[in-house]
């Protein structure tokens, strides 16, 4: 599984458009610092839900690492690391592990994810390493509740989590200390 | 302070919805000495509620009782059960407004003359002309604090980042580009202090520089002692007596129970969803159609604009949340011109949204996923952008409808949103998304996102102004002309939509009406 998620995030990190729009992608991997050697060796094996929750156990290790890898394959940012995944995912473990329709709403949809992943590929979702052919599998599942479940919990977590929007470049409040009139960056640019 | 009014006093005006129609009405009102009482739906907010957080804001104030938007447009699939974004609180709307306040043009006061029949449109000319509104357009602006205007003679906003990098844009494709025009204090004024751009304009403005009738006309009308403003009070039903005038408003209160509130005048100011909502589930044996609905009008000819949102990935930083919401507009295809390939014009309003809004508007609903989407929002840093607003032609089929069985919380059936596109619409949006592009990449744009529309705060036409009692819903003045005690004072009774905000054009409204109502009432016409 190690030596899988590791193949696959080289793989889709090469597969992806990055190199044409490097430019413009500085900004973020610079906020990164240090994470963008971090992201190649994320994979430690584990999953999107902490590790000692109900669900996690309900849903099993591989069930766990699937999420994740869906998790990354929805909103894929290669320089975040796991954690933020694992925690943005949080509230959506939390009730999956005191709500058994949740769980169940996780269960079937990890099954039906490997499932349609086995029939396309002869191999479960984590085994299949481009991630444009998980995008395929993920892309017949785009309007099932399960797959809207994760995302939504994705979207909220990743671009309304405070934590991460000096990354993303974005500022959040200001009011506290006086709004961006003073700022000094206020109606600056020089590249124009 | 605040005025109590007993239920049979029918000597009040009854206003319903204290938004920019409602709550200037109050205000103007009072200021002459006319009593009234407002019943608002939603909760009365302070500054202390407000947080520069914007789901956090879009959960508290959102409008968010049940309702239905249908149709074959993107929108009904993105957000089935949202079509408007707009606030159940004090101050409505005037809450969530990025502020922009723009007169509308002359010849949009005319669109059926101006640019004749279009086959599939419910064309009219408003029975009012812009010469009519000048007076009311200046007490607006003076009231509203509108910054760049001669009535405040405020300057505007010192230029934000984003407002110079668009403005360079349209100067490299020979586009005219203008700072906004903003009901927000750019110097202390009228007891309000000056914004210091904190960029989140539609969470509720934390300051206060942004007028809202939540802290301007609202308190004002109440501190005249001749108005009540009761909140949570959701209105049920419009009561009429055997001659066909309105005799008072039946509502469920803050606890549920129902109360009457008997009225000299009612006025109807509750958004374009509502408003017709509220007419239509008045109805009675004397009007089986709904109150004031002998056109047939009512509920008809719902606009939200034309729009969509244009946001490019640029070579450099911009840093767009540093900046008033909308810090300028490109006015250069606001003109009708029949050349282009469609009738009349649109606006391109540079608008920032935060990352946690883009991540939801920039490829909204069940689609918004992916590598391209997570690629784009990580260049959040350099992206610029607009809100495209064009004029949204009245199609009748466009409308407002109550569910044949499923009721809401108060028991009232809910509201069925249908909005289809134009082919105007269609062809509007296209030109504009094209002239956004030429924009972008005129400043090396590496990538041009087109966003659909999202869910309208402009929200216009539902009980439309006419001359003539048989094609419209209200007069010149805003009252029905099936029932003299009954008008309707928000943004529904928009003929045409226009390109502009509406928010202005409805507050010159309702300063002009409320003149109209102290007069009759002074004749005892009403």
């Amino acid at each position: 599984m190690d030596k899988n998620n590791n193949s696959e995030n080289m793989l889709s990190r090469e597969s992806s458009s990055e190199q044409s729009r490097g430019l413009n992608r500085r900004g973020f991997l610079k906020g990164a610092g240090g994470a963008v050697l971090g992201a190649a060796a994320f994979s430690t094996g584990l999953g999107l839900f902490s590790s000692n929750s109900y669900a996690a156990e309900r849903i099993g290790k591989r069930g766990n690492a699937t999420l994740l890898r869906m998790a990354r394959d929805i909103y894929p940012h290669d320089t975040l690391e796991d954690k933020y995944y694992q925690q943005v995912m949080k509230p959506l473990s939390d009730e999956s592990s005191t709500d058994s329709l949740t769980l169940k709403l996780m269960e079937d949809g990890l099954n039906q994810l490997d499932k349609l992943a086995v029939d396309q590929y002869g191999m479960t979702y984590l085994a299949v390493k481009k991630e444009s052919d998980r995008v395929v599998i993920l892309k017949t599942l785009e309007n099932s509740a399960f797959f809207q479940k994760v995302k939504g919990a994705l979207m909220m977590g990743i671009y309304n989590n405070e934590e991460l929007w000096p990354r993303f470049g974005f500022g959040g409040s200001i009011w506290e200390k006086g709004g961006y009139i003073n700022d000094p960056s206020y109606g600056k640019v020089d590249w124009i | 302070m605040s005025a109590k009014f007993d239920l049979n006093d029918d000597s009040v005006v009854v206003i319903i919805g204290s938004g920019a129609g409602g709550g200037t009405l109050a205000n103007e009102l009072a200021q002459k000495g006319i009593k009234s009482v407002v019943l608002e739906a939603g909760k009365r907010f302070t500054f202390n509620d407000i947080e520069n957080d914007e789901w956090k804001m879009f959960g508290k104030i959102s409008w968010l009782d049940k309702r239905y938007i249908v149709g074959p447009a993107r929108i009904a699939d993105d957000f089935p059960n949202l079509p408007a974004w707009i606030v159940k609180g004090v101050g409505g709307a005037t809450m969530h407004w990025a502020g922009v306040a723009m007169r509308l043009q002359e010849h949009e006061f005319k669109m059926k003359t101006v640019a004749g029949t279009v086959p599939g449109a419910n064309m009219l000319d408003w029975p009012i002309t812009l010469d009519e509104m000048k007076p009311y357009y200046e007490k607006a602006e003076d009231k509203m604090g509108v910054c760049g205007t001669e009535a405040t003679g405020m300057p505007y906003h010192p230029e934000s980042t984003h407002y110079k990098v668009v403005a360079e844009g349209a100067k490299r494709i020979g586009a005219s580009c203008e700072q906004a025009t903003l009901a927000i204090n750019t110097q202390p004024r009228d007891g309000r202090t000056a914004c210091q751009v904190n960029g989140f304009c539609m969470q509720g403005c934390k300051v206060g520089a942004k007028w809202s009738t939540m802290y301007t006309e609202i308190p004002r009308a109440e501190a005249t002692g001749k108005c009540e403003v009761r909140t949570n009070a959701m209105v049920l039903r419009i009561e009429h007596d055997k001659t066909g005038k309105v005799t008072g408003v039946l509502y469920a209160d803050k606890d549920g129970n129902q109360q009457f509130q008997k009225a000299r005048v009612v006025a109807v100011a509750g958004n374009s969803i509502e408003s017709p909502r509220m007419l239509l589930n008045s109805e009675s044996n004397m009007f089986r159609n709904g109150l004031a609905n002998s056109s047939g009008q009512v509920g008809q000819n719902y606009m939200t604009h034309t729009t969509g949102g244009v946001y490019a990935e640029l070579p450099g930083k911009v840093e767009m949340f540093k900046s008033t919401v909308v810090p300028g507009i490109v006015h250069e295809w606001k003109k009708h011109d029949a050349n282009r390939g469609f009738v009349a014009g649109y606006e391109l309003e540079i608008l920032h949204l935060g990352l946690p809004f883009m991540s939801a508007f920039l490829n909204p609903g069940k689609k918004g996923w992916g590598r391209e989407l997570s690629e784009s929002l990580e260049n959040y840093e350099n992206m610029a952008g607009f809100w495209i607003c064009g004029e949204d032609l009245p199609v009748e089929s466009n409308n407002i409808t109550l569910h044949a069985t499923e009721k809401d919380q108060y028991g009232l059936p809910v509201p069925v949103v249908h909005k289809a596109d134009h082919f105007n619409d269609t062809k509007m949006r296209e030109h504009a998304y094209a002239k956004s592009k030429e924009l972008f990449y005129s400043l090396g744009a590496t990538k041009v996102n087109n966003l659909p529309p999202y869910p309208a705060s402009h929200n216009m036409g539902t009980n439309r102004m006419s001359e003539h009692a048989s094609d419209g819903v209200v007069n010149r003045w805003g009252q029905s002309h099936d029932i003299k005690n009954l008008f309707v004072s928000d943004g529904s009774q928009f003929t045409t939509s226009g390109t502009e905000n509406p928010t202005l054009t409805i507050v010159a409204l309702a300063i002009r009406q409320a003149d109209y109502i102290a007069d009759q009432m002074k004749r005892k016409e009403l």
